[in-house]
């Protein structure tokens, strides 16, 4: 019967919590530039780079201001559910939730995957 | 001693693995691309199959994907009628090409500063990637969807495969049709090699090798099931190819002698391809992974490490990891 080949390890699988591709890895040092100031972009970009950035806070802000709170899910397939909003993932993947009102039944703890997500809302 | 292969399985994908391709050789290493039709494609080191990052955007299945040779850029087709051009490195989205139908085939040319793409509305477009607002150029005769479609002959001209049974040879620039090649059967695959100009088709049980010039046919293969994908190793030694029986055959180029077959796969392999050094093959399933092949079973290459009979029971066997006897893997 013929040995099997050995290896080291297996090869690494996706890290469920991010999309990887890691800022600190050499390729990424290496090839991307580390100031903003390095491009020669002129002041339109800079503007335009000042409201994306005041629409992410705004998302960020509006993302916090949602924890703890009851919020209605309107997802495909025309479902709609209420839930307590836990947190978001860092690339706003899931969406962790508790106490989920589904047709099956109130799920204590769940995790809604945001690209199912059309819209919600919340009161503030 | 004769080894037997270990394949290493790449898992993450939910859905069918349906393409891949590698970049060239980076002062990185190499790296992989994989489209699936979960789609999510993934980036991974080419020569250890470790993930790197996953490409989001895509509101549907990805049909094909590609890197450019410094694996600096990908590109991916997708079912929801785009094509997307991506930044490898970051993972950042760079383009969205809106399309008129799902696409199905993206390539880059050597230089990556034009992409051409194919799909269900039978049109090849060769987009600027320098200009991207530009509307690109346009190629049409095909009477069905485009499969695969790739730059060719120094990118000044263009192979490709459709469900009408024939591949195609234009000239970029006239756009015309400068040979058409038909078959009884869908051309399952194609993978074109420039160093030698051999074009490598795939159509129910058979392999064909074809000039890729002249389109002149150089031999064909038999497999004992059909085929889905074939590549050709770098020094034109041997090939290997997978498909509905769900293994992995390796065939000898000059002789056409089965070397060997190779089971894993838990379902029909739908590409296979070549690291651009020739060390290893990676093959996509129904199954949803990609497993990674050595080419010289036994060889230290990558997470494969050889392994002398007495090193096993000494105490540096602690690091290996020693595959258990599978039930006839």
């Amino acid at each position: 019967m013929k040995t099997p080949v050995s290896v080291l390890r297996l090869p690494r699988g996706p890290d469920p919590n991010s999309r990887g591709f890691d800022p600190n890895s050499p390729r990424f040092i290496a090839l991307c530039p580390t100031t903003l100031s390095s491009s020669s972009s002129g002041r339109a970009d800079e503007e335009e780079q000042r409201l994306r950035s005041d629409l992410r806070e705004r998302f960020l802000r509006t993302l916090l201001s949602m924890t703890d709170k009851q919020v209605e899910f309107n997802m495909h397939e025309k479902v709609r559910v209420r839930a307590r909003f836990g947190a978001s993932d860092i690339d706003v993947l899931n969406f962790q939730v508790s106490d989920l009102e589904t047709p099956l039944g109130v799920q204590r703890e769940a995790l809604l995957r945001s690209q199912d997500v059309i819209s919600c809302s919340f009161e503030l | 001693m004769a080894m037997r292969q270990t394949p290493l399985t790449c898992s993450g994908h939910t859905r069918p693995v349906v393409d891949l391709a590698f970049s060239g050789i980076t002062p990185y290493g190499y790296f992989l691309i994989s489209a699936c039709k979960d789609g999510k494609p993934m980036l991974r080191q080419g020569d250890t199959g470790d993930w790197i990052g996953t490409f989001l955007g895509h509101k549907g299945a990805v049909w094909g994907a590609t890197l450019n040779k410094e694996a600096t850029k990908a590109a991916t087709a997708a079912a929801d009628f785009t094509a997307k051009v991506w930044d490898a490195v970051t993972g950042d989205e760079v383009l969205t090409l809106a399309h008129k139908h799902i696409v199905k085939s993206v390539n880059f040319t050597q230089d990556s500063n034009f992409l051409l793409t194919g799909g269900n509305d039978k049109v090849l477009r060769i987009y600027d990637l320098n200009k991207p607002e530009a509307e690109p150029l346009e190629i049409a005769g095909h009477t069905s969807a485009i499969k695969k479609a790739l730059w060719c002959n120094n990118d000044q001209q263009i192979l490709s495969a459709a469900d009408d049974k024939t591949i195609r040879l234009w000239d970029k620039n006239t756009k015309e049709s400068v040979k058409t090649l038909s078959f009884e059967a869908t051309v399952s695959s194609m993978e074109y090699i420039p160093d030698g100009e051999i074009l490598v088709i795939t159509y129910g049980r058979t392999i064909a090798f074809y000039n890729a010039h002249s389109l002149d046919l150089i031999k064909t293969v038999d497999a004992p099931a059909s085929i889905h994908s074939a590549s050709l190793h770098p020094d034109k030694d041997f090939f290997v190819a997978g498909g509905d029986d769900f293994k992995l055959y390796k065939y000898d180029y000059t002789t056409k002698e089965e070397m060997e077959s190779y089971k894993g796969h838990f379902g029909p392999v739908h590409c296979v391809r070549f690291s651009p050094d020739g060390e290893l093959y990676a093959s996509g399933s129904e199954d949803g992974t990609l497993r990674l092949w050595q080419t010289a079973v036994g060889k230290t290459y990558g997470l494969w490490k050889c392994v002398l009979p007495e090193e096993l029971s000494s105490e540096n066997s602690e690091a290996l990891y020693c595959p258990p006897a599978e039930i006839k893997a």
